[in-house]
């Protein structure tokens, strides 16, 4: 899956996540890891491209916000589309995540 | 994938395979998604379809064992106007299907695929046989008015569109009111935060107003006192709240109650039903089976407080709108927090300032303005305060053309009770004149005067009393404590150190005094200091010292000089050897030339 990855400061900056899903969360979720810099804490993945996401996509999420953690930062998830934030609401996870709209 | 729609008895057929393959799951998913839709389903139904049948493939590929790998999986979907049912077999060895699918816990990252099938479809059946599993799913679908024939497919669109479009501004609509109403609450109390109304109301209102906003119905507001690491209840939606104040230990301990955890992990903590508090929780004691979160505010790294918001009533859990408010009524409480410690700060150093003025202005009136000079004898005083407190102060009582009773004192302390009790001392000893030949006595009747006093406050003062008479050219002297008085006389090769034996006031209540008498030899000095004067330090950080003090004195006596003028000099001495220093303690002396 291509995915585009920006450095801002101390956040990592994902855009262009299409789907989410059982096929892709793992490259996905290699791909962030593996763009991580040295000094990056927060993680902000923009979901307004996302028409699809499954619960392999939110275990991807997951497992971010934990290396988020590690390095005292946080997950945010900006602009969700409507089914995608249905989802999270669904499984509580907007608890766990900063869901951030523009 | 292969596909073949059809019509069934039921309603219209779409079958299709995929491989046991997740790449193969989206292409398929994405298939029945343009089935569905060619059948009228609205988008949240396809959506939830859409899902539900994602996460049943994801299942058996992810279920199927090695050697069954080979076998397809097979979709069947059937629509007909009242339901829309789904069905997926596979050829795994399948797995059991649990009594109740609940939702893991939020760190999880699997375990969630069931939980949505549930959440999403009406109902749903799991049937597992030997090498052979079906899992069929059912939606219904909104019951249509009138005929069961389905309404043209133009009009069929417009409809569907509409009931999107009702769906998003319904959505925008919660979101802008809640977005609305924090906004005004916050407007109001920011503007309601410029009228003095107590920090403890300004909380209250604003949390009562949190609760109507977002349908809950208890609040706790927990903030760390200054220099404490405790979390005290600082505000609270009813007095059954007021908990006892919670010790925030230095480490992380799964045991603590959730206000705690929350506040170490620094982050929230939500309870409900699924995720009980702990029985021993005070907040479980006082609201038991309540579901709700606690959210801890930071100012950079010092915690502020936790806000615990809960429901009692309602079942329903706080959607994603409703926590976005809490988060924003708690961001900008602890704001406003930090705000008024930061003002309460500054008018205490305010305060301190100004109680140092005043202790200032006290010592400043004790220090004479003129000092009674003896004929022949010369007379000068000096007093540089450290900052602007003071505890050093001088006196010269002029008793008679002849006799003089001079005062120097360093009350340990600062600020204005070491400038009251400076000021009472004076007091004290030019009240009791009849004693004034007799500093010893002098001395023994002021400390028992003050002694309560100053062991009330531990403080206490050194002081030395110099009864001087130039009729019968001699001095009686007698100390509390205090720095020896220097006397130098010309021609003589050392400084006479007169120190008699005596204890600070303050210390005993009855403790001995003696008198210690010496001639005035002509053109003699006698100079009384304070330790600012032999303890300051230059820029290299040593000592002006007695020593040097000893020479300078000594030298004196070489060439006449008034005692204005030996003041000035020694003054001057002090501030060379102290350039580029700032004072640490007073410095104080007092200096009589013949």
């Amino acid at each position: 899956m291509k995915i585009k990855v920006q450095i801002l400061g101390d956040t990592l900056n994902i855009e262009g996540v299409k789907e989410l899903s059982a096929a892709n969360a793992n490259s996905f979720r290699d791909q962030v890891r593996g763009a991580l810099a040295e000094r990056s804490k927060n993680i902000d993945v923009d979901l307004s491209q996302t028409l699809f996401l499954d619960s392999c996509g939110l275990g991807a999420l997951i497992s971010l916000h934990k290396t988020a953690c590690t390095r005292n930062g946080t997950v945010r998830l900006l602009n969700p589309t409507p089914p995608v934030e249905q989802i999270l609401e669904l499984t509580r996870l907007h608890r766990v995540f900063e869901i951030v709209k523009k | 994938m292969s596909e073949s729609p059809g019509k069934s008895s039921r309603g219209v057929a779409l079958r299709l395979s995929l491989a046991c393959d997740l790449t193969e799951v989206r292409p398929a998913i994405l298939a029945v998604r343009g089935f569905l839709t060619e059948q009228g389903l609205a988008e949240k139904d396809l959506t939830k379809c859409e899902l539900a049948l994602a996460e049943a493939c994801n299942n058996a590929i992810n279920h199927a064992a090695d050697g069954t790998k080979s076998k397809a999986i097979e979709i069947e979907v059937i629509c007909n106007a009242a339901k829309v049912e789904l069905r997926v077999n596979d050829h795994t060895p399948g797995f059991d299907w649990p009594q109740r699918v609940q939702l893991p816990d939020s760190e999880s990252e699997r375990g969630r695929g069931l939980y949505l099938i549930q959440s999403l479809m009406d109902s749903s059946v799991y049937f597992r046989g030997a090498g052979e599993n079906s899992l069929w799913m059912c939606k219904n679908r909104p019951s249509q008015t009138g005929s069961v024939t389905l309404p043209p497919a133009n009009l069929e669109e417009l409809n569907r569109r509409l009931a999107e479009s009702e769906q998003i501004i319904n959505d925008m609509a919660e979101e802008l009111s809640s977005c609305y109403e924090s906004l005004s609450a916050i407007f109001r109390f920011s503007a309601e935060q410029g009228k003095s109304i107590s920090l403890e109301n300004f909380s209250r209102h604003l949390l009562s107003d949190l609760l109507r906003i977002t349908a809950a119905d208890w609040f706790v507001l927990r903030l760390v006192p200054k220099e404490q690491s405790r979390l005290v209840v600082f505000t609270a939606s009813e007095a059954g709240l007021v908990l006892e104040p919670l010790e925030v230990p230095l480490t992380a301990d799964l045991a603590r109650p959730v206000e705690v955890r929350s506040a170490l992990n620094r982050q929230d903590i939500w309870f409900d039903q699924q995720k009980a508090l702990e029985a021993d929780d005070p907040l479980q004691r006082a609201k038991p089976d309540s579901l709700g979160l606690v959210h801890p505010f930071y100012f950079g790294d010092t915690l502020i407080g936790a806000l615990t918001v809960g429901k009692t009533i309602s079942r329903v859990p706080f959607s994603a709108a409703q926590t976005n408010v809490v988060h924003t009524f708690a961001d900008f409480l602890a704001i406003q927090i930090v705000n008024a410690r930061f003002q309460e700060e500054r008018v205490n150093n305010l305060l301190v300032s100004r109680d140092l003025q005043i202790a200032k202005n006290i010592q400043r009136s004790l220090l004479m303005k003129t000092v009674p000079q003896l004929p022949g004898f010369g007379l000068a005083g000096y007093c540089e305060s450290a900052r602007q407190v003071g505890g050093d102060f001088y006196d010269a009582v002029k008793l008679s053309d002849h006799a003089l009773l001079l005062i120097i004192a360093d009350v340990m302390g600062k600020g204005i009770p070491a400038a009251m009790f400076a000021a009472i001392l004076r007091s004290l000893l030019r009240a009791l004149p009849e004693l004034t030949n007799q500093p010893s006595e002098l001395l023994s009747r002021v400390n028992r005067l003050l002694f309560d006093e100053l062991s009330e406050v531990d403080m206490f003062i050194t002081a030395q009393l110099v009864y001087v008479d130039i009729g019968k050219r001699r001095l009686i002297t007698a100390s509390a404590g205090h720095c020896p008085l220097l006397l130098a006389v010309r021609g003589e090769a050392e400084v006479k150190m007169l120190s008699p034996e005596g204890m600070p006031l303050g210390i005993l209540p009855d403790t001995p005094f003696t008198d210690e008498t010496a001639e005035l030899p002509r053109n003699c000095r006698v100079l009384l200091y304070t330790d600012g004067l032999t303890e300051a330090r230059n820029a290299r950080g040593e000592l002006f010292g007695l020593e040097r003090l000893l020479e300078w004195l000594k030298e004196t006596t070489t060439r006449p000089r008034k005692a204005e003028e030996l003041k000035d000099e020694l003054a001057a001495e002090l501030a060379k050897f102290q350039v580029n220093t700032s004072l640490k303690d007073d410095q104080t002396f007092l200096i009589m030339a013949e």
